[in-house]
């Protein structure tokens, strides 16, 4: 039995990894610890003559091409194999649209001939790369934050929290703030604003946040950051407060730290304890200086307060590190999941071009138990 | 050639739906339809390095990780490295020994050096650098034998179960029957990995400990001078997926990523399109069916201004690029049959039957986008034109000219300038696009033989519509 599969996973080429995101794609093997290539989510039209990022689209034809660009750009140009014949594991979030999924899967088994595709989400990975069984992944991405429970390897679907708080949030406060310091609309382009907030801006610890507005207190240090056309003064002000919109709490609790326990409020009571204790965070965005020891210390202040007090009062929370950068952890979770199993639970192409149907977990035809009264109603 | 740099004003209809200049498309010789780069399937042929030249074959190219082993690209501004070499002086005082060589890294660029990071030169000019290791590898190879034993239990467990199926039941009933409960049982109810696992790697697997300490700043972080040019941008990070460093210091000469060269292959008859050489240094092809080759192509010359229910000239040339004379007719592109049905010969029936035909479902899901709305016709001729084939000696004749009537403006070798009148909608916006289209009936004499034992080359009749871009409607 083990000579054969030995033989089998020879003959198998081996997967590729590929996570999607909304500024940048990861593309790579599996089995690696590290994607092949990090790259922005563009891809240079030629009908357009500009870069056109792949979640620029109005209808489905218009995504089904930048999928076709953006794919043979990673295949062609980085990855270097042929897609055919060879399996792939895409890195999704559990709120992806249910039209780029689907575009997805026709560009991948239809214009690119793969030979089975694995479906997976990208909670579930992040929480592989740790190897615990419950674990609360906090991803914070380029567009949205979204808080996932993961207990004993299955999301729990009612308790997810998202909200608009990624590294674009940052990136519009900076925009703001350095405005409102030129006294100028400067009109920057988001290139030059992602440069000034991963080099320039910090999260301030909670203890300095709070005296932010206070009269007298000492503004951080500004800094210049060369620009393509010029030289910008960077001021403190910008510099520390940029950040402070993730943090920023208002009568809808929409706020990171509130999406974090919102999260664990609705979980299980049996598995708060135990998600409080494995936070996991991630995503591009949590790679910003500082922002993590602050989100821990907002997590041990708000749980004091009401609503959170009378049912998530004596929780301690404790951090877990990924054994990969920030921005990578679910790909590499990916990565670990496609090389395991062997492509084992991919869906195949052929069960893909009978039926053309993906399974998703917010349709009924496919969550729906068989012992179910409506079962049967939903085979016809 | 066409417009290289220009914007297309002259764009032919793909058998795919999609527009496309003639220098973009392809045209497969055993369907006789026209492909573009958008429709038909792409291959990876051949491994190089593009600043060396050197080919690697593509086993040894997997191995490396699709990285050059003798070039380097700069980390900070990724322009190719250049190694130079130093004499170096001994520390331990020259004891009449000779100056040693030593080499480093330098990028012409940026001014980048491996001595910046603290790199130490080498003694020979190919290599020896070191490789800064992933420092995760280790973790992430315990994980990957974790879950693939997990895995291989899983497979057993189940292989097990349909075992079980079989077993006859013993004569007496045990108490596990009785209560119908085992410890296994219970934990594999809850979906717990089951305790008794034989593997050593899942029992000696230890999962990440999470600690209740994070890594906080320094509380006068924000008073302290940062320098913006010790902290690295983020497209230097992302260049080294494996450590992503964050300060400058931390960066250091990445190998030079492969280029492929890239076959084409038709998708519905598995036909090449095109084949490179596999010399690296050549541009040349082995098979290269391209449109340009094949295909009448057509120029605009000149044009009046289009202006809503007026009528205006316009001069287009045409040239017929295949070695065999060429009949030309222009038809309204609405008048083209279908040419879906007319290539249902035996053969082909005979394949479907025994169920060769290729799967084209692909087709299917693609977007054909329908093309853009005309600004009005263009009166053609009812005339059949003929084009001399191409003959490259034909340019430098002096040759007499042509016939000369209201159609035709001049004829040179295999070339045709002809006059044509458009009729502009009276309803036509101003300042929209004017677009016309057109459709070219053109006679083909295919060279390939369909099988060795048919010699005789084969005529066709082909279609294909294409679209004039000119400019805009004016007043």
């Amino acid at each position: 039995m083990a000579l054969y599969e030995g033989i089998a996973l020879i003959q198998e080429k081996q997967a590729v990894v590929l996570d999607l995101g909304h500024d940048y794609t990861k593309f790579g093997f599996t089995g690696e610890a590290a994607p092949r290539c990090i790259i922005p989510s563009s891809f240079w039209s030629p009908d357009e003559k500009r870069y056109k990022r792949v979640y620029d689209y109005k209808d489905e034809d218009e995504l089904y091409e930048n999928l076709v660009h953006m794919l043979h750009l990673l295949y062609f140009r980085h990855v270097l194999v042929n897609p055919k014949e060879r399996k792939v594991v895409v890195v999704e979030s559990l709120l992806t649209p249910t039209l780029f999924r689907e575009t997805l899967a026709k560009v991948l088994f239809m214009h690119y001939e793969v030979s089975g595709v694995m479906w997976a989400d990208s909670a579930r990975l992040c929480a592989l790369t740790l190897g615990t069984n419950i674990t609360l992944v906090v991803n914070i991405g380029a567009l949205d934050a979204e808080v996932v429970a993961v207990v004993h390897g299955s999301p729990v679907i009612h308790a997810i929290q998202s909200g608009p708080l990624g590294a674009g949030a940052v990136s519009a406060e900076l925009a703001r703030l350095l405005d409102e310091q030129h006294g100028d609309t400067l009109r920057l382009t988001e290139h030059v604003l992602e440069d000034i907030r991963v080099r320039a801006c910090f999260v301030p610890g909670r203890a300095r946040a709070l005296t932010l507005d206070q009269p007298g207190t000492v503004e951080a240090r500004a800094v210049c950051v060369t620009g393509p056309e010029r030289v910008l003064t960077v001021g403190g002000r910008a510099r520390e407060r940029a950040a402070e919109v993730l943090f920023l709490r208002d009568n809808e609790m929409a706020s990171l730290p509130d999406l974090v326990l919102k999260c664990i409020l609705q979980c299980p009571i049996d598995a708060r304890r135990e998600l409080a204790a494995n936070v996991l965070v991630t995503g591009g965005g949590a790679a910003l200086t500082g922002l993590k020891a602050r989100l821990a210390a907002e997590l041990r202040h708000l749980v004091t307060l009401p609503p959170y007090r009378s049912s998530l009062h004596s929780l301690q929370f404790s951090f877990h590190r990924a054994p990969c950068p920030d921005s990578s952890v679910s790909w590499s979770g990916g990565s670990l999941a496609g090389a395991a199993d062997g492509g084992s639970r991919a869906l195949l192409r052929d069960v893909y071009c009978r039926s053309r149907r993906l399974r998703d977990w917010p349709c009924l035809l496919h969550t729906t138990p068989p012992d179910h009264h409506h079962w049967a109603e939903l085979q016809c | 050639m066409a417009y290289l740099t220009q914007p297309d004003y002259v764009k032919y209809i793909c058998s795919c739906g999609q527009l496309k200049p003639i220098t973009n498309l392809y045209f497969c010789r055993h369907c006789l339809k026209i492909r573009c780069g958008f429709c038909i399937c792409h291959e990876v042929d051949s491994h190089y390095c593009a600043n060396c030249l050197e080919n690697m074959p593509s086993s040894e190219a997997r191995l490396k990780k699709n990285r050059c082993s003798s070039c380097f690209a700069c980390p900070s501004c990724f322009h190719t490295l250049s190694t130079r070499a130093t004499l170096a002086r001994d520390p331990a005082g020259g004891d009449g020994k000779p100056p040693k060589k030593m080499y480093y890294l330098s990028c012409f660029n940026c001014r980048w050096t491996s001595r910046d990071v603290g790199i130490p030169d080498q003694p020979v000019a190919s290599g020896g650098w070191p490789e800064r290791t992933n420092p995760f590898t280790t973790r992430f190879n315990q994980l990957l034998d974790y879950y693939k034993a997990i895995a291989q239990q899983e497979k057993q467990e189940k292989l097990d179960k349909e075992r079980k199926k079989f077993v006859t039941r013993g004569k007496y009933i045990n108490l596990t029957d009785k209560t119908g409960l085992t410890g296994a049982m219970a934990r594999n109810i809850a979906g717990l990995p089951s305790s008794e696992s034989s593997s050593s790697v899942i029992s000696n697997f230890v999962p990440s400990q999470a600690s209740p300490d994070v890594e906080e700043l320094p509380d006068d972080y924000h008073l302290k001078e940062i320098d913006l040019k010790q902290i690295t941008r983020i497209s230097q990070r992302t260049s080294c997926p494996e450590l992503q460093p964050s300060l400058a210091s931390r960066l250091s000469p990445r190998p030079r990523a492969l280029c492929v060269k890239r076959s084409q292959r038709c998708r519905a008859c598995d036909h090449n399109l095109t084949k490179p050489e596999y010399n690296p240094g050549s541009v040349k092809f082995k098979i290269e069916l391209l449109a340009y080759y094949h295909v009448p192509e057509v120029k605009i010359i000149s044009y009046e201004t289009i202006k809503p229910g007026g009528t205006s000239a316009l001069l287009l040339k045409l040239s017929n690029p295949t070695a065999h004379e060429m009949t030309v007719k222009m038809l309204q592109p609405e008048d083209v049959p279908d040419q879906e049905d007319e290539h249902k010969t035996i053969e082909k029936t005979l394949e479907k039957s025994l169920n060769l035909e290729k799967d084209i479902s692909w087709n299917a899901s693609f977007p054909r986008r329908p093309p853009p709305p005309n600004a009005g016709s263009v009166n053609l001729p009812a005339v059949s034109l003929t084009l001399a084939q191409r003959d490259d000696a034909a340019e430098y004749d002096d040759e007499p000219p042509g016939d000369n009537d209201d159609i035709i403006l001049w004829r040179k070798s295999n070339k045709l300038a002809l006059r044509l009148k458009l009729t502009t909608d009276a309803q036509a916006k101003v300042g929209s696009n004017a677009y016309f289209s057109f459709a070219l009936q053109y006679s083909y004499r295919n060279t390939v033989p369909p099988s060795a034992t048919v010699v005789q080359h084969s005529d066709h009749t082909l279609y294909t519509t294409l679209i004039l871009d000119l400019g805009k409607v004016c007043e």
